[in-house]
């Protein structure tokens, strides 16, 4: 039922507006956002389709201002009146503390209110309302137009259980302010017949800090100046222990990026003037087709060793910070990414 | 459920902005908003100053109760995780506990990956803060007898055809 936040000392409703399709739902609310001070209400938003027609729903919230140091704000919704659309008309009823049926004056309109009306009680029942319980004001909408139905007999068939009822005529706005007072008035006194007499563990609820796992302060500045370290070691001191997969596979700087240089290396290396003698013919084949064929593991598994030991002391084209240093012996990107051995 | 109106103690949210704030300078996200399922914002952190927080709030709680139905048609029980990607700001909501909904904006200062792990691991935590809360709490506190005539004053004066 009614929202209570003692942090932002708010009182808040939900009040909907449900009624047949075109009887007038989203025009009350039209109004009242036309005609209520612009302090006292926000942006009226619409879910509607092209031919505006309430696709989902109407929102106008409102707040009167502040009452014994409470803050009161209601939250008018309305409902898709067509009938298939009961799928999404039930979810905005989710949490109602009122309800505001906008029943349609004309004489061809009322096998529709009485349809939606019994929709109405069939959905409060399925949510677990008791729509007996529940406030509801009847508003008697397009009264001005001319042929409509006479006032007792739109309450002898739409309202056998005396609910407060309201003539209206939404677009030009009569009974509406009306309708929403009664509604807003019945909701407040229903909040305050249910809500129970104050209790000392309720008033002073003391708050226990809730023990976590891992301490996980992600180091604010981005780790991105490291680059002397390698990829795998550059990603591994993050405290983040659960998921660092998922850390290192999101984040775009610190992990892969010296991998290319097991690459480049070979290259580099080609023309090397003293290449220890094995290794050398390897590294000319490696260099310009990576993806060497998995008939030569064993050739490629031994180009590693020069590269690895050269390109610190004799590769001008690398910057200091890329060559490595004294790492144990890692096979080649393309060889663990293709699985060669 | 027709009676279980959500109370929110000042207690509380002192300790779920502690965890909503956390969250943010983990992740690196913009802004937080912890939001009732039936569409109440309960608190937000961040930078929130130009968001129409009230009306974000009851359209996340209606986004996240379309998405529900979705599942069922698909034979889920619900999705719990939401994600909505736009150009620059993108939006990432989850279920926490029973009843709340935690949406984190973010844009590409930081990557969904981050923002999704830091949610998970917030979310937990304030279920669990909820759990505590519920057991340890008692019947509401009673609201003022005036209440509803010091209203129907201010309504007389702000709903004046």
């Amino acid at each position: 039922m009614v929202s209570i936040n003692y942090s932002a000392r708010e009182v808040c409703c939900k009040i909907v507006y449900y009624g047949p399709g075109l009887s007038g739902k989203t025009t009350n609310l039209q109004y009242i956002h036309s005609k209520v001070p612009q302090d006292t209400r926000g942006k009226l938003i619409s879910l509607a389709t092209e031919a505006d027609r309430t696709l989902y729903f109407d929102f106008l919230p409102i707040n009167i201002g502040t009452i014994n140091g409470f803050q009161a704000k209601f939250q008018l919704y309305t409902v898709p009146g067509q009938v298939y659309y009961n799928a999404t008309r039930k979810l905005v009823l989710r949490g109602v503390d009122g309800v505001v049926f906008v029943a349609d004056s004309q004489p061809d309109k009322m096998d529709e209110n009485i349809e939606s009306l019994a929709n109405l009680m069939e959905n409060l029942e399925e949510y677990g309302y008791r729509p007996e319980d529940l406030p509801i004001v009847i508003q008697l909408n397009k009264r001005d137009l001319p042929n409509v139905l006479p006032v007792d007999q739109l309450n002898a068939q739409l309202n056998p259980h005396n609910l407060p009822t309201f003539e209206a005529s939404a677009t030009v706005g009569n009974g509406v302010f009306d309708t929403l007072k009664l509604i807003i008035r019945l909701v407040l006194e229903k909040a305050k017949a249910t809500s129970a007499p104050k209790t000392t563990a309720s008033a002073q609820p003391t708050v226990t800090a809730v023990p976590r796992p891992q301490p996980a302060p992600y180091p604010e500045p981005a780790p991105a100046p490291q680059p002397v370290a390698a990829g795998v070691a550059a990603a591994a001191p993050r405290p983040i222990a659960p998921a660092p997969a998922a850390d290192t596979a999101y984040r775009p700087y610190p992990g892969s990026g010296t991998q290319p240089v097991k690459q480049q290396a070979p290259a580099a290396q080609a023309p090397s003037p003293q290449p220890p003698a094995p290794a050398q013919p390897v590294a000319a084949e490696v260099a310009p087709s990576p993806v060497a064929p998995p008939t030569q593991p064993a050739e490629i598994k031994t180009d590693e060793q020069p590269v690895a030991a050269e390109s610190n002391a004799q590769s001008p084209q690398m910057a200091p910070s890329l060559r490595r240093r004294g790492e144990p012996k890692k096979r080649g990107f393309f060889k663990r990414l293709f699985g060669i051995k | 459920m027709s009676d279980d109106g959500l109370v929110i103690y000042e207690e509380e949210v002192e300790r779920i902005d502690q965890l909503l704030n956390k969250m943010l300078k983990g992740a690196e996200a913009k802004c937080a908003l912890l939001v009732d399922k039936d569409g109440h914002l309960i608190t937000r952190q961040g930078f929130t100053h130009s968001l129409d927080t009230t009306a974000l709030a009851a359209l996340l709680a209606g986004s996240f109760a379309s998405t529900k139905e979705i599942a069922k048609l698909v034979g889920e029980p619900e999705f719990s995780v939401l994600f909505h990607q736009g150009k620059k700001d993108h939006i990432h909501m989850s279920i926490v506990g029973e009843r709340s909904i935690l949406a984190v904006i973010f844009d590409d200062r930081t990557t969904i990956g981050m923002v999704r792990l830091y949610a998970k691991e917030t979310a937990q935590e304030l279920a669990k803060t909820f759990e505590d809360n519920a057991q340890r709490r008692g019947a509401p506190p009673e609201m003022p007898d005036d209440f509803a005539d010091m209203a129907q004053e201010k309504l007389d004066d702000i709903f004046q055809d």
